[in-house]
């Protein structure tokens, strides 16, 4: 379903030359919940910034759900961005000026859907994360907690097969994270694929596959894994 | 989508107040400024009389004897014509409509003693000039035509006048007392202010019409002076008003109305018959003597009605726009990055560059519309501080809907125009920029 094949990335300046990315290769199939770690430097953003075609890739191959990535022009990544790819930030990026409602209108706005399908696909998103009755609330009106839930809500609108998550629980206390962990764990039992990055050993055991990635490669799993159980411990 | 961007484009003006009033005053001075010099500019050139501005000839006749000629016409041809040779053109029956005309005035003593004598201007002129100029009437109509040839002492005023003397009642049939002398009114005319003042273009161009029109052939009898310019070229001595009505003195005006190019071509044939006629009796020395007609439009742009200034000036007022869309441009570019990182979160979500380009544009055109419409406010402005300092321009400081539109069209273009690079530089910049997504 998603497929980076010696994916390089290099970010370049007058002065320096950083290899963000380096014969990056991940195969992630359909209704995977993967968790992403590693260091702070370490491509954790390169990686999602391109698997979500928010930034180019200098050489190899990327295939999402059977597109190859390299070869579309910025109409056609963002059109499949928007009918296969929902995003989740760290800190919500809601839009401050709409209220719950219009804000999970984004999306489907650029979808083209009409008026009488949109409402119906933002109420069931908004129930969906429990948030119905605050149709019209604004963002700050929210707690924490509770814009994350809408950024879900805005995420799952467009019924889109890959949620990209980044640190969604990063800015909130633990009884809220743990909430939206468990939304996003159902979630991902209705058949979405997740990915997500993430600090929290704990939250990383919590998904089906856990990635770490070092200096821009994908670093092995079994080298995690000490570092998991200390963190448990 | 249109809707949507113009929503977004409404929350963005209230995100962000100050700097989109800042906008909006730059362009509504802008556009105030220039649309008040484009307005003069483009009334001052505008067709007076569209109906038939192309049937309507006026008459140059090169009288000047040897070694003489107009230095202030391409042509060196006098602009007026001599009271004789007025009289004698005036014989031809090609054209349908033609008027003799001279620019004159009377001192008006109402018959009320309540009201004080005063000075009008008024012009003298035959029948025709009703009919061939458009001249509404609101009572009466023009004397008879053998008062052309036999003068009466009638008289045809206008609204205003009319309605300082009488009120705004019919006054047809009154009289009037005009230099000590009684004439009857024939008719009232209805307010008729056409700007230029094409019909008589030696006397300031944009001054109000005269009130008080008398039969041209009356001149003799009542020794009209002449309230224009007058030019001669001879040196003779003139002692009485006879000599100037027999000199070559160029004073008068003359109007017809030819209806086609065979009317046009025979007139043109038999006013060179005059000329040669003229010849014979030992006039029109010059070699250059011959007879020039020229419809509205080139009388006007003949006599540099819009001037050289005026255009420079249009030209000026559209710099100052120039400048305060260039101002514009840097608190876009303010606005646009200020919002950069919800742009950001628009194109994750799927919008695509050309969207986001064209919803900051429609972003910019709002802003130019209602920039516009702040400029016509200024603008109004504008004309009526042009109004109080040039009374005679009171005929060009209103915006008519072909100028509404106008300035319309020009803020929404320019504003969209200083607009696209800012739009152009938010849409390229990577999302991932302003994303958080570590």
């Amino acid at each position: 379903m998603l497929k980076m094949t010696n994916i390089k990335k290099i970010f370049r300046t007058s002065l320096v030359e950083t290899h963000a990315l380096r014969d990056f290769n991940l195969q992630v199939d359909e209704g995977e919940f993967v968790a992403v770690t590693g260091p702070s430097g370490s491509g954790k953003t390169t990686f999602l910034n391109i698997t979500g075609m928010l930034e180019t890739f200098n050489s190899g191959s990327y295939f999402l759900d059977g597109n190859d990535v390299s070869q579309l022009n910025d109409n056609q990544r963002s059109r499949l961005r928007n009918e296969k790819i929902g995003f989740i930030f760290q800190s919500f990026n809601l839009i401050p000026d709409l209220n719950l409602f219009d804000n999970v209108d984004v999306p489907l706005r650029y979808r083209g859907f009409n008026a009488r399908d949109r409402r119906e696909r933002i109420e069931n998103a908004l129930e969906r994360v429990g948030l119905s009755a605050r149709l019209k609330h604004l963002p700050s009106q929210l707690s924490g907690g509770q814009q994350q839930r809408v950024a879900i809500a805005r995420a799952l609108a467009g019924e889109p097969r890959f949620l990209l998550a980044d640190e969604p629980t990063g800015n909130l206390d633990s009884l809220m994270a743990r909430q939206v962990m468990q939304l996003l764990e159902e979630i991902n039992q209705q058949g979405t694929t997740i990915i997500m990055v993430t600090h929290d050993a704990e939250l990383a055991r919590r998904a089906q596959r856990n990635i770490h990635i070092v200096d821009g490669q994908v670093s092995d799993y079994q080298k995690l894994q000490p570092v998991l159980d200390l963190a448990e411990a | 989508m249109i809707y949507y961007y113009l929503k977004l484009s409404w929350l963005s003006i209230k995100r962000t107040p100050m700097l989109t009033a800042l906008m909006i005053i730059a362009i509504g001075l802008g556009i105030g400024v220039s649309m008040t010099v484009l307005t003069v500019n483009y009334l001052m050139g505008k067709d007076p009389i569209p109906e038939k501005s192309s049937q309507l000839y006026h008459v140059q006749l090169f009288t000047f004897g040897k070694g003489h000629g107009n230095d202030q016409t391409p042509d060196s041809f006098p602009l007026q014509l001599t009271y004789q040779d007025n009289n004698n053109i005036k014989q031809s029956t090609i054209p349908v409509r033609k008027t003799r005309s001279l620019g004159t005035g009377f001192s008006v003593i109402p018959d009320s003693p309540e009201q004080n004598p005063f000075m009008e201007s008024a012009r003298a002129v035959d029948s025709d000039f009703f009919t061939l100029f458009n001249v509404p009437f609101i009572f009466g109509s023009s004397w008879d035509k053998t008062i052309d040839s036999q003068p009466e002492n009638v008289v045809i005023i206008a609204k205003e006048l009319n309605d300082q003397l009488f009120k705004g009642e019919n006054s047809v049939g009154q009289q009037i007392n005009l230099n000590q002398t009684r004439y009857t009114i024939v008719g009232v005319t209805d307010s008729w202010q056409p700007a230029p003042r094409f019909y008589d273009l030696n006397n300031d161009n944009f001054n109000e019409s005269a009130l008080i029109f008398v039969p041209f052939s009356l001149i003799p009898r009542h020794e009209y002076p002449s309230w224009g310019n007058n030019r001669g070229w001879e040196s003779k001595p003139i002692n009485t008003y006879q000599d100037k009505l027999n000199s070559e003195i160029m004073w008068t005006q003359h109007w017809v109305e030819l209806t086609s190019d065979e009317q046009k071509h025979q007139y043109q044939q038999w006013l060179n018959g005059y000329i040669e006629e003229q010849k014979r009796n030992g006039r029109f020395t010059h070699e250059k003597a011959g007879a020039s007609l020229k419809n509205v439009i080139q009388w006007m742009e003949y006599n540099d009605v819009v001037s050289d200034d005026n255009s420079i000036l249009v030209g000026l007022s559209f710099m100052f726009l120039v400048v305060c869309l260039i101002n514009t441009i840097g608190l876009l570019l303010a606005k646009f990055l200020r919002r950069a990182p919800e742009v950001g979160v628009r194109r994750a979500l799927g919008a695509s560059r050309a969207q986001i380009f064209i919803q900051h544009l429609v972003d910019v055109g709002l802003i130019g519309l209602i920039g516009g419409l702040t400029g016509l406010a200024l603008g109004q402005l504008g004309l009526l501080g042009v109004k109080a300092l040039y009374s005679n321009y009171n005929q060009l400081v209103y915006m008519d809907t072909t100028l509404i539109i106008m300035a319309i069209i020009i803020s929404l273009g320019s504003s969209v125009l200083a607009g696209l690079y800012p739009a152009w530089l938010i849409c390229k910049t990577s999302p991932s920029v302003y994303l958080k997504i570590q």
